[in-house]
């Protein structure tokens, strides 16, 4: 990243925000924000409640090399940042909020942020996911001492330690890369018995020494005293466990989707994603979703965009229908 | 090189044309045996150099004894927001990466005397009776980080009681290590709460008063 990096702050207080809008979006990662630009361009008053920072999950990757228009890549949180200038200079609200409760079946729509409720023609659901755990003994107990969910974050931190990194997708090695910068040794543990990244990453994670593969080994337990010391995983193919010393863990084996708020209101799959058409409608009126959060076969910042339009232009009709 | 690009100034000097205050930007360092003093000194110099509401002034944290025992500064590089007063605004190590917006944020709201901080929280900050130190642990490449950080700053400007530490975990390993620091944000307050990640403010400020809590059982 650069040595400066700011975006001063476009949010809007929760005192001053409208009673009504026509489209509330509920999250500001790429898909959100790409709703709220269409949605702002078409002139429906729009609101996007945001519960942690803008970007989501892509705010936290440390390079975008797979999303069009930037040759030379750039971080999630610059890409991010750009499309909430973009939304805002359209005219569309931005609110830092957690919900605490929301009504998707009446009409309008009901949401409670703090002390305020916001009435909604149309809603946009674009809640994204979380990092997966791996709920094995030792995660939960060293989490914030050598056991991390982003790299972009704490890997810093670890600067000059032995480290692993588990999940080789995507994610795992682009991540990886970042980490490289400071640590001394990386191993990379995989499930499966084959590297599921794109291969420029696993070509780019090639050209270091210090790293190794553990690939159809499955990580089984993290130990240590007060800070992670070693993890063990076991060969898939042998069942020979073995411990590896490490100061620090980092997990990427997979996303969870954020649909927990939700209730049973509107119908997911076994995995808990949002049910959507090809217009991005939910089960029920008036309700869409896009980008991760619903059930789709790639969850890149590229098909969200893509999303998050349709969902903008079938909110926008679903209002004009009204 | 200026480290702030020629678009960002631009864009800065309209953002510091809406400052009411003035706004001293006091910072500490030494000459030698600091990694990171020369940098944090040239960004705030750049800074400096945007608005006339803002100054900048440098001192020396062995040779200025009397100044770095007023503001109450034990590390460096350091800079304090300061505006009618000293709120209790304190950067240890670089503001870069995503700490840069914090660092503006705070001038803009020291400058503007007013934070976005609900009418709760800031009824909520106005009865605490023991002082609270709230240390906030960052990486300059942590996205959340920022967010932890200007809430502490922005309760250190609402109550007298509440002097908020912006601190580079990587700049200072002694206190990392101390604090068991393993994932950024960690707030520590007081040394009696401390907790991870980018909390929303109601839960923040739950967190603020349960250290509070602590510390006057612990006294009563």
């Amino acid at each position: 990243m650069d040595s400066i990096s700011f975006n001063v702050s476009k949010e809007i207080e929760v005192e001053n925000l409208n009673e009504e809008y026509d489209i509330v979006i509920l999250g500001g990662g790429p898909a959100g924000l790409t709703s709220a630009i269409y949605s702002a361009r078409a002139k429906m008053k729009t609101l996007v409640i945001e519960k942690e920072i803008i970007g989501g999950e892509a705010a936290s990757t440390d390079l975008i090399e797979n999303y069009p228009g930037f040759p030379e890549g750039i971080s999630g949180m610059e890409l991010a940042e750009r499309m909430e200038e973009q939304a805002v200079r359209f005219g569309a609200h931005i609110v830092y909020a957690n919900i605490d409760s929301l009504d998707l079946k009446s009409q309008p729509k009901i949401i409670k942020i703090d002390s305020k409720t916001i009435k909604a023609k149309s809603i946009i659901i674009t809640s994204g996911t979380s990092p997966k755990a791996l709920n094995i003994p030792g995660e939960k107990e060293f989490k914030g001492k050598g056991v991390s969910y982003c790299a972009t974050c704490d890997g810093p931190i670890f600067s000059g330690k032995d480290i692993a990194i588990i999940g080789c997708g995507n994610s795992g090695l682009q991540e990886g890369l970042f980490i490289l910068k400071f640590v001394k040794s990386l191993t990379m543990v995989e499930f499966l018995p084959t590297i599921q990244a794109e291969k420029i990453l696993q070509e780019r994670m090639d050209t270091h020494e210090n790293v190794k593969w553990l690939l159809n080994h499955q990580i089984t337990a993290i130990n240590g005293k007060d800070w992670v010391s070693s993890i063990t995983v076991k060969n898939r193919e042998n069942n020979e466990e073995k411990d590896i010393p490490v100061q620090g863990v980092f997990i990427y084996v997979g996303l969870i989707p954020n649909t927990a708020y939700l209730g049973e209101q509107i119908k997911l799959n076994k995995w808990g994603y949002i049910l959507t058409d090809e217009k991005m409608a939910t089960s029920l009126p008036g309700v869409f979703a896009a980008g991760d959060i619903r059930e789709t076969q790639i969850r890149q910042v590229a098909t969200a965009i893509g999303d998050g339009a349709v969902a903008a232009s079938s909110a926008q009709q679903y209002i004009e229908n009204m | 090189m200026a480290h702030i690009s020629d678009k960002d100034k631009d864009y800065l000097r309209k953002e510091f044309g809406k400052m009411k205050d003035n706004v001293k930007l006091v910072y500490f360092t030494q000459k030698f045996e600091c990694q990171y003093c020369e940098m944090t000194h040239e960004i705030l110099g750049e800074l400096a150099e945007l608005s006339d509401r803002i100054s900048l002034e440098v001192y020396d944290l062995v040779n200025d004894k009397e100044i770095t025992e007023k503001y109450n500064i034990d590390k460096i590089p350091a800079v304090v927001v300061e505006g009618e007063k000293d709120y209790g605004i304190r950067y240890f190590g670089i503001p870069a990466g995503y700490e840069f917006s914090s660092l503006i944020e705070d001038i803009m709201d020291v400058s503007n005397k007013s934070t976005s901080l609900s009418a709760e929280t800031k009824k909520a900050l106005a009865s605490l009776e023991k002082p609270l130190h709230i240390q906030v642990f960052v990486t300059p490449t942590c996205p959340y980080c920022p967010k932890a950080v200007r809430m502490a700053h922005q309760m250190a400007i609402e109550s007298d009681k509440v002097r908020g530490d912006m601190i580079e975990a990587t700049e200072f390993p002694h206190l990392s290590n101390h604090y068991n620091v393993g994932a950024v944000p960690k707030i520590v307050i007081n040394d009696v709460v401390d907790f991870e990640g980018a909390l929303p403010e109601p839960v923040y400020l739950e967190k603020v008063l349960e250290a509070e809590g602590r510390e006057l059982s612990s006294r009563t």
